[in-house]
């Protein structure tokens, strides 16, 4: 395909030109780092056709968090007016800069892909619904066409097609409530419920959904279990998404790489099983992590705290931590948490925890876990912004009762469900943990090891002062000096001495 | 006949605290228990004044009905007058003749002993039901022992004798040897139990602690029956007449004279044939044949008198009537009870050792000992009752001290309270306390010490079971938890079929889980919820009550059962295996092998853990289980949840800063030894032992996420190139039966993998006790195959006994035990192919 029109370069710097803006980043994957030199020159070209003005273009590379999102932090290093996003986006919106997100365009087999859906149609008793990945979203017309007369015209009512909602990200203008404002602006709403007052909102044409940028209207009365969802693209973090929050639809897959149908989403549904699982365990926690997996995503600081402040309800001691991409090797070394909560964009929120020490929760499932009161019901939600106008996150605190935790199959009782009575106290407990423990340290009390028992830590120094080794000790009980022993020696790959590899099986 | 009464009047009796008797009534499956239960009740029964007469009381349920066993325990008053003659010779503390019996009849299977032993904890006394055939079994065994453990003191009683005279026809000689057999079988067991506070606990026809019943028929006697009635007759007191009435003791009408050896006489007869056995006989054939002429003189020189339309009836239904007239079973089983069975205050005396937490000299032990209605309340709650409201409990227990009344505030010390702690403790007020009048529950200001009590309005502050007393007794201690002897080892998935019915069932889950002691409900890694019990029967039952009481109907999807495995090793590691942390810069040395055996269930017993003093590890390890006493010094930890039977060793040389890495190396191998490598099934048996480590000699790359991450794979490593293993579990399962049925069962066994380890003969019966290994997996449906196979004269009790190792290699496609490891993976949501060692050994 052209490489121009691959990467929309008359269209950005257009875009370029009408907001005035003046420096501008551009932000590539990595997979698309190769092609970066060329498209500045090409859109240097272009630009210069259209201005005089000194526009400097900046190329931004290796993003911190998911590539998925806006880098705005980087683009600030630079103190850029506007970003230019290429490649696969979750069009999370930003905070404060405009950003155009350019997403390429794959191939596709239109008239496969066409004969595939009418097929669809015709074994479906429902009507389908055509969502897509957004490299796809430039065949969408001709798709559009192709399909319609394939189906004719009592085929193509029962198709409906989403659509992509805007290429252009503008920063909300209301850092403070960005909820409120996502609402009215209506660009990512939509979760499934269906709560009254959007209900009354949407009477007049109907409700409308949105998912990682596209948007479609449902008339009114349908409900998405009503759909059989038709999805173009592979199977990637959008479609999980997709699974996860349609999980009571019928959703096919077309591949356009096989160009074939893939009909087996029941690897999707064991991820659902799974998330509820997690929930479970995440509702022992003592110590929570909550990582910053974005600084670019509106409403991420609003997020946190709200997540702080449930956790701090909820009798638990809150981390917060950045990182970057997580992975096992970095989590590891916050042993004392329990569990973390992946403050990130829709796309990367969700990570396998197989792996991890602790299981990774979205904020989503942090409500359901932490909120006492609120039930699993099914309903999946993934973006942070939907959450806070999820039911499930003012759901008010269950019954005051011992808690059932079905991971030890028996009732427990949450530390701070008395105690938070006299909170002073406990705060006060936590900060003399360690005074405490270096009392303790100095009476004659335990006399046996206590490494091998590790107790429920409530607090990081708690966990801390329970831990075997406390850095360099004085070994009091044994005054006498050791024996030197002979240290290894050798290289670091392989120090002479060590056990060598016999045979390889 | 049953005992109308008001709330206040039975009330009134909850004071009298020497003339209560709390008590079980405990038994192997089958042998009467709740018949004649019932005709206690028919007989002595409290209902409300306003209830019409309800016979059958105890087994409320319709399933146990249908069954005919009894599955929940039950509590019953019943109220006995005595006569002024019968307290004649009673020296304990009494006032007036009015007795208040609180009775609970626990079920007799063994997957319900844990209402047994919650039974158990809230009486004074037991009744030990016995099969005058069968003898004693392993029930018997097993609870008679857990009640002797709780200072319980017992009396027995020798039933379904009907079936020595109609079923089995047998002389009376061979009766006597078989009830004295049976007799001494119990006194062993009880003899085992030796406690200077307690006294001897056996029991003795002569000194009227055994009785002989038949619950069907509705009778019972004592030696002390007949003794009265002979004692006048042979010019000596009664307690001299018993003793002639049993043992070696024998009579010749001919020459009218006692002797101590059977004399060569043909009518010399031993004392119990003669006086009890012989004229008890006699009535029942009369009766049975009709023979009324006959019939009237003989009842009337025993001075019983039947109604006119009694008169009337012919053949069994006649010999019923007489023999219940003549021998009541209520008023001998009673006033054996109350006669030698404690009243809570003597108990007490005894049983706060056993009771209470705290130090003995407090003023709670004290209020306890004394069961003092003016001390401070001590209230344990040994059971949650589901309440005929949906959703609610009603908290069960027995007040020990001290009084609990209507909107008091208790303080709520769970099993969890540390005294001086905050968790686990909960101040609330009761919203009523209620007594049981049969099946109906009747509200009373409060209830004083040395009674049965429910509570409303607790139930969401105590899980199972909770200390209750005053609010401000701040420094009590609690009464100590209950143990239960089973362990749930058989478990079944379930799912709503509905799936927004999910919330009704965590609800219902819950619910169960507080109604139930045994059960535990779990969550799998898949996201499937588990329940697990103790045997098939407990899981059937527990499924039942979730989905018509606890889940309001709502229908559930359940799997077929499965079986937890454990994940071992047979030898040691064919090589020291090795992982390279993240950053490549550590590098761990492993090495697995099999634990010695023994020493996991000596893990399991809690001889050997992490809390033992050193020394004293030191020592058991080194003499039983042969360990080199410095290496005894090096056991880093104990896992899974740090008390598992799987161990990490030390057995580095000179390695730098190896303590910085041991909390990381602890915490790969709590992960790993929870989820092994072959199906992520707790490990078992399995010692680690760290044979070198090479670390990076800056303290940020040598942290925790390089080091545990990487002892979990070098663990797993280690595990797949030791010949991993599958343990089973295995029941230990006890069948009685005769012998014609031996064909049958062990035809059933052999198809079903399990073998015979004893057969045994029961002496002076035609019974045969058998005792076979079966493994758990094969033992669905295992019972109705063998009533099956044995034409139903066969019934097995099964007991979790122990853990086998499957010999097929799991690592070999094909084998048994590779089958079993996909399933179990794929069950649990994992990649069916087991991840390969490759993925968990470096190289260098």
């Amino acid at each position: 395909m052209d490489f121009s029109s691959n990467y929309d370069i008359t269209q950005t710097a257009n875009f370029i030109h009408t907001g005035n803006f003046t420096r501008v980043a551009l932000q590539f994957p990595d997979d698309l780092l190769k092609d970066s030199i060329r498209v500045v020159s090409e859109l240097r070209k272009e630009l210069n056709l259209l201005t005089t003005k000194e526009i400097g273009l900046y190329v931004l590379a290796d993003t911190t968090y998911g590539s998925c999102c806006v880098d705005e932090v980087g683009a600030s290093h630079v103190d850029a007016d506007c970003v230019v996003h290429y490649g696969h986006t979750c069009l999370s919106p930003t905070t404060t800069l405009p950003a155009l997100c350019v997403f390429g365009k794959a191939n596709i087999d239109v008239s496969g892909c066409a004969k595939c859906l009418s097929d669809c149609l015709l074994t479906s008793d429902k009507p389908v619904l055509v969502l897509y990945g957004l490299e796809y979203a430039h065949a969408l017309e001709s798709l559009r066409t192709e399909s319609s007369s394939l189906c004719g015209t009592e085929g193509s009512s029962r198709l409906h097609f989403a659509d992509v909602s805007s290429s252009v990200i503008n920063p909300l203008e209301s850092k403070e409530t960005p909820s409120v404002k996502l609402e009215s602006s209506n660009s990512c709403t939509a979760n499934g419920s269906h709560d009254g007052s959007k209900q009354t909102e949407d009477k007049i044409d109907g409700f409308k959904h949105s998912i990682g940028g596209l948007t479609w209207k449902l008339p009114q009365g349908h409900k998405m279990e009503d759909y059989m969802l038709f999805w173009i693209g592979l199977e990637n973090p959008a479609f999980s998404n997709l699974v996860l929050t349609y999980n009571s639809s019928d959703i096919v897959r077309y591949d356009p790489v096989e160009n074939c149908i893939m009909k087996d989403v029941s690897q999707t549904k064991k991820i659902l099983q799974r998330r509820y699982f997690i929930v479970e365990k995440a509702k022992d926690a003592n110590i929570v992590g909550i990582l910053v997996g974005t600084l670019g995503v509106a409403g991420y600081l609003n997020m946190i705290n709200q997540m702080k402040a449930l956790i701090a309800r909820a009798g638990k001691k809150a981390y917060t931590l950045l990182m970057g991409k997580p992975n096992p090797a970095k989590l590891a070394n916050f042993p004392e948490c329990d569990v973390f909560i992946y403050v990130s964009c829709a796309q990367t929120a969700l990570l396998d925890s197989k792996e991890f020490l602790s299981p990774v929760i979205t904020p989503y499932e942090a409500v359901l876990a932490f909120n006492r009161g609120s039930q699993w019901t099914g309903e999946y939600v993934i973006g942070f912004q939907d959450l806070m106008t999820s039911a499930q996150f003012n759901v008010d605190g269950g019954p005051e009762e011992a808690r059932f935790s079905f991971m030890k199959g028996c009732y427990v009782e949450d530390f701070n469900q008395q105690e938070s009575i006299n909170g002073d106290e406990d705060k006060e407990r936590a900060t003399t943990d360690l005074a405490e423990a270096t009392h303790k340290a100095l009476q004659l009390h335990d006399k046996y090891p206590k490494s091998i028992i590790k107790g429920a830590a409530k607090s990081g120094a708690e966990f801390f002062s329970s831990r075997s080794y406390h850095g360099l000790e004085m070994q009091t009980d044994d005054s006498v000096p050791r024996t030197f022993v002979t240290g290894r020696t050798g290289r670091a790959a392989g120090y002479t001495g060590e056990p060598k590899k016999e045979g390889n099986s | 006949m049953m005992v109308k009464f008001t709330a206040e009047e039975l009330r009134r009796i909850m004071d009298l605290k020497h003339n209560i008797r709390n008590m079980s009534v405990i038994a192997h499956v089958d042998h009467g228990k709740s018949t004649l239960t019932d005709s206690l009740v028919a007989a002595a029964g409290i209902i409300a004044q306003e209830t019409a007469g309800d016979v059958r009381m105890t087994d409320t349920r319709a399933d146990e009905a249908e069954r005919g066993i009894t599955i929940k325990s039950t509590g019953i008053s019943l109220y006995y007058e005595m006569s002024d003659e019968s307290l004649k010779a009673y020296k304990g503390e009494r006032v007036g003749n009015e007795y208040l019996i609180n009775l609970i009849d626990s079920p007799g299977h063994v997957d319900f002993s844990s209402e047994v032993t919650a039974a158990l904890r809230i009486t004074d006394g037991a009744l030990v039901v016995v099969d005058c055939i069968e003898g004693v079994c392993v029930q018997t065994e097993t609870v008679l022992r857990q009640a002797l453990g709780e200072r319980i003191r017992p009396v027995l009683t020798v039933n379904k004798m009907d079936r020595c005279f109609l079923e089995l026809q047998v002389d009376g000689e061979e009766a006597y040897q078989t009830f004295s057999r049976v007799i001494e079988n119990a006194n062993v067991i009880m003899a085992t139990y030796e406690d200077p506070l307690l006294g001897d606990v056996q029991v003795y026809p002569e000194k009227g602690t055994v009785a002989f019943s038949a619950g069907l028929h509705g009778w019972a006697f004592t030696l002390t029956n007949f003794a009265n009635m002979y004692a006048s007759k042979f010019g000596v007191d009664v307690s001299k007449m018993m003793e002639r009435l049993w043992g070696e003791n024998f009579f010749d009408p001919a020459t009218k004279k006692w002797t101590n050896k059977r004399t060569s006489s043909a009518t010399c007869k031993r004392g119990f044939v003669q006086f009890c056995y012989e004229p008890i006989k006699q009535i029942i054939a009369t009766c049975m044949n009709d023979q009324k002429d006959k019939l009237w003189p003989m009842l009337q020189k025993l001075g019983v008198t039947m109604k006119n339309d009694e008169k009337e009836l012919i053949g069994k239904p006649l010999m019923k009537r007489v023999m219940q007239t003549w021998l009541p079973a209520a008023t001998a089983l009673l006033e054996m009870m109350i006669f030698h069975l404690p009243s809570p205050h003597t108990a007490q005396k005894y049983r706060v050792e056993n009771l209470y937490e705290g130090p003995l000299d407090d003023q709670y032990a004290n209020a306890i000992r004394n069961c003092d209605p003016e001390g401070p309340l001590m209230l344990y709650v040994s059971k949650m009752i589901p309440a005929s409201d949906k959703g609610r409990f009603f908290a069960f227990g027995r007040v020990f001290a001290g009084k609990v009344s209507t909107g008091a505030k208790v303080r709520i010390m769970g099993p969890n309270y540390v005294p001086g702690g905050k968790k686990d403790l909960y101040t609330k007020s009761v919203q009523r306390t209620v007594i049981w009048m049969g099946k109906k529950q009747e509200s009373v200001e409060d209830v004083p010490c040395g009674n049965t009590v429910a509570l409303v309005g607790l139930d969401q502050f105590i899980t199972k079971n909770a200390t209750l007393t005053n609010e401000k007794e701040v420094d009590a201690h609690p009464i100590r938890a209950m143990k239960f002897s089973v362990s749930p080892v058989v478990r079944v998935a379930v799912q709503c079929k509905v799936a927004s019915d999910l919330p009704k069932l965590v609800e219902g889950l819950k619910r169960l889980s507080k109604s139930d002691p045994m059960v535990v409900c779990t969550i799998e890694e898949s996201g499937e919820h588990i329940i697990a019990g103790a045997g098939e029967l407990h899981l059937e039952i527990c499924l039942k009550d979730l989905q018509d009481d606890f889940m309001g109907g709502a229908e559930i999807v359940k799997s077929d059962p499965v079986v937890s495995f454990r994940e071992t090793v047979l030898e040691k590691s064919s090589r020291t295996v090795m992982s390279k942390s993240p950053n490549k810069h550590n590098r761990l040395y492993m090495e697995a092998r099999p634990l010695e055996e023994g020493l996991p269930e000596a893990i399991d017993d809690g001889r050997i853990g992490p809390r033992d003093d050193p020394k004293v590890r030191s020592k058991i390890l080194s003499e039983e289980f042969g360990w080199d006493k410095d290496i005894t010094k090096k056991i880093w930890c104990f896992g899974p949840d740090t008390t598992g039977p799987n161990m990490v060793v030390d057995m580095c040389k000179g390695v730098q800063y190896l303590n910085e890495i041991k909390d990381s190396v602890v915490a790969g191998f709590q992960w790993a030894s929870k989820e092994g490598v072959l199906a992520e099934e707790n490990m078992r048996g399995i010692c680690f032992e760290v044979c070198d480590v090479v670390l990076h000699s800056d303290a940020i790359h040598r942290g925790g996420g390089q080091v545990i991450p990487t002892a979990r794979r070098v663990m797993y490593a280690a595990q797949l190139t030791a010949k991993p293993r599958l343990l089973e579990p295995v029941y230990l399962v006890e069948i009685q039966a005769p012998e014609n049925a031996l064909g049958g069962i062990y035809g059933v066994l052999n198809q079903k993998r399990g073998h015979v380890f004893e057969e045994m003969q029961r002496p002076g019966t035609p019974l045969y006790n058998i005792k076979a290994y079966l493994p758990v997996v094969e033992s669905f449906g295992f019972s109705a195959q063998l009533r099956a196979a044995t034409s139903g004269q066969a019934f097995p009790q099964s007991v979790f006994d122990h853990w086998d190792m499957m010999m097929a290699d799991p690592l070999e496609a094909g084998t048994q035990a590779a089958e079993l490891v996909t399933d179990i993976r794929k069950r649990k949501g994992l990649k069916a192919q087991m991840t390969p060692l490759s993925d968990f050994e470096d190289k260098l």
